[in-house]
């Protein structure tokens, strides 16, 4: 089974309970998402009805046929141990953050200890969502706390609107620009 | 410059045709400010050596058919995509918009020495060009006339630092909207008291709470044109605005830093603020908000880089293997958004290399694992923005 994963190319979308990963993959991706939902629990029920307890999945068809993998972890902490294994071997992480939960520089900085490694290995842009609800913490805060963590470079950080495509979309090549900055389209 | 016709009959008494209020009044202006003797509008066709036609306007086919056969005009096309119209308009120079005046005179000039024959008014059947068009990729506006528009066309600077700076590489923001409005958002902050930016048909109100804001009823389709048109002196004032007057229901709320950023980044047209230095080195503190702000072409992998470390826009142009226009566009914007971290001359003195270093200095083809990949998922992302 190793061997028939190891191939795939993936993108890893994580972030609190309620950002819209779920959503965003489904913005990206050029099949219908698969998702593993589940009637609410905990504090998660107090944002929405249901929530990903395994994971999201689409697929990004590139013009030659191959596959890229979109991969939402679950939000709840309780399904981190998904986390690992969701994004082994990924490209990169796209980190989205709801900017309506209580505290969420916590949250940005708490996501982005436990994806460290994987960070360190590759990049993470980060969204963050629902900010015409909740407009503080505001982008510059968010800076501000990442520039406390001492990530290097600092990511890109983007308001974003998990439905609409044109942004989950520029998420992902900032992605894919700190991947390779002399990236141009092939 | 070099035309007879023109050199004799200064200056070119230019009418508008089906061009838009707005539009008109920032032409007067920009001409009656930068082509005082060369070019004047006049409202009598009679009079005219030449007429500026809105191609993107319903009734400008019927307009330019309704132009008096044996007349001798000059007629010049003005259109937000102008190569929409190259074939249905042809042998008609079309500029883009907004107004560049350099264009302008250019194309006036050879409008009126190859006046359009009968055969260049409107082929209406010619199949639209946006059917022949192939889909968009990431370097559609550049190079094209949209990116000329947006980046100009200077020649690249030496790679090493020399004292002969072209004149025409600076722009004073005074003479631009971005000038007035970063001095009323520098001035709201200092203060704490709420200012606007008047004297346009709309005002651009500085809000500083719950998070800096600038709130206009200017829609960016409207923003971008008064953005790259430079505006007489006194055109536009700073006003305490208590917030409640004038309000017309259609205000919409820009970040403090991604308006500066796009009035910026129009107004540019790839030059640098009046005093800046293209040699020094500089550092982008963080990333624009590119999912709200207009990306100018490149602005993605100059971002990527330029967050890196220290290094000069010549340096940032040079690594990417780009032309410096992009960068000190790019540049532009970031310094009205803040987002600029400027190395202290001291240091500069003693640093001649880019301070890329640390983190590891990217390359054209850095240590990644699959660039290939990652390209083509990005080509793949590309009609997605």
């Amino acid at each position: 089974m190793r061997s028939d994963r190891l191939p795939h190319n993936k993108i890893i979308f994580s972030g609190t309970v309620g950002a819209g990963k779920s959503t965003a993959i489904a913005a990206l991706s050029d099949v219908l998402p698969i998702s593993t939902e589940a009637m609410a629990s905990d504090a998660a029920a107090q944002l929405k009805k249901t929530t990903t307890v395994a994971m999201d999945y689409g697929i990004l068809i590139l013009q030659s046929g191959e596959k890229v993998m979109l991969y939402g972890t679950p939000g709840q902490e309780r399904f981190n141990f998904m986390w690992d294994i969701l994004s082994e071997g990924g490209i990169g992480l796209v980190l989205l953050i709801n900017n309506t939960t209580p505290d969420p520089l916590h949250h940005l900085e708490k996501y982005l200890h436990a994806f460290k490694r994987f960070i360190s290995d590759t990049a993470v842009a980060i969204g963050i969502t629902h900010m015409d609800r909740s407009q503080m913490p505001s982008i510059i805060d968010y800076r501000s706390r990442l520039a406390h963590i001492g990530l290097s470079p600092p990511p890109a950080v983007f308001r974003v609107d998990a439905r609409r495509r044109d942004d989950v979309a520029m998420v992902v090549k900032a992605l894919l620009y700190t991947l390779n900055p002399g990236l141009i389209d092939a | 410059m070099t035309d007879k016709r023109s050199e004799t009959s200064l200056p070119i008494h230019l009418f508008l045709i089906e061009v838009s209020g707005m539009d008109a009044r920032l032409i007067g202006l920009s001409l009656e400010r930068h082509m005082k003797g060369r070019v004047q509008l006049t409202n009598d066709l009679t009079h005219a050596q030449a007429a500026l036609i809105d191609f993107d306007r319903r009734g400008a086919e019927q307009a330019l058919q309704r132009l008096p056969p044996g007349m001798q005009l000059g007629v010049v096309g003005y259109a937000l995509n102008p190569k929409e119209f190259t074939n249905k308009f042809a042998g008609i120079p079309i500029i883009g918009k907004p107004l560049n005046l350099e264009n302008l005179w250019a194309a006036l000039t050879r409008a009126i020495n190859e006046p359009p024959t009968p055969s260049s008014s409107a082929a209406p059947d010619t199949p639209p060009p946006s059917a022949l068009e192939t889909p968009k990729t990431l370097g559609d506006s550049i190079d094209t006339e949209e990116g000329i528009e947006l980046c100009g066309v200077f020649d690249d600077l030496p790679v090493t630092r020399t004292e002969n700076l072209p004149e025409k590489l600076f722009f004073d923001p005074d003479d631009y909207l971005v000038g007035q409005l970063f001095r009323a958002v520098v001035k709201s902050q200092a203060s704490q008291r709420p200012l606007a930016v008047a004297g346009l048909y709309r005002l651009i109100r500085v809000v500083l709470k719950p998070v800096p804001q600038c709130v206009t009823a200017f829609r960016e389709t409207r923003l971008r044109p008064i953005s790259m048109t430079q505006l007489p002196p006194a055109t536009t004032r700073i006003v305490y605005d208590p917030g409640s007057q004038d309000l017309t229901g259609t205000e919409i709320a820009f970040a403090t830093e991604d308006i500066l950023w796009n009035v910026a980044a129009w107004a540019a047209r790839g030059r640098l603020p009046l005093g800046s230095d293209p040699y020094r080195q500089v550092c982008l503190k963080s990333w624009p908000n590119f999912t709200r702000t207009f990306v100018p072409p490149h602005a993605l992998r100059i971002a990527a880089l330029w967050v890196r470390g220290y290094a000069s826009p010549i340096d940032i142009a040079s690594k990417l293997a780009i032309p410096q226009r992009y960068v000190f566009s790019f540049y532009t914007a970031a310094h009205f958004a803040g987002l600029l971290l400027y190395e202290p001359l001291a240091l500069a003195a003693k640093t001649s290399q880019p301070d890329l270093q640390t983190p590891p200095p990217p390359v054209h083809a850095p240590p990644v694992k699959r660039p290939s990949l990652l390209a083509r998922i990005l080509k793949k992302l590309l009609n997605a923005v």
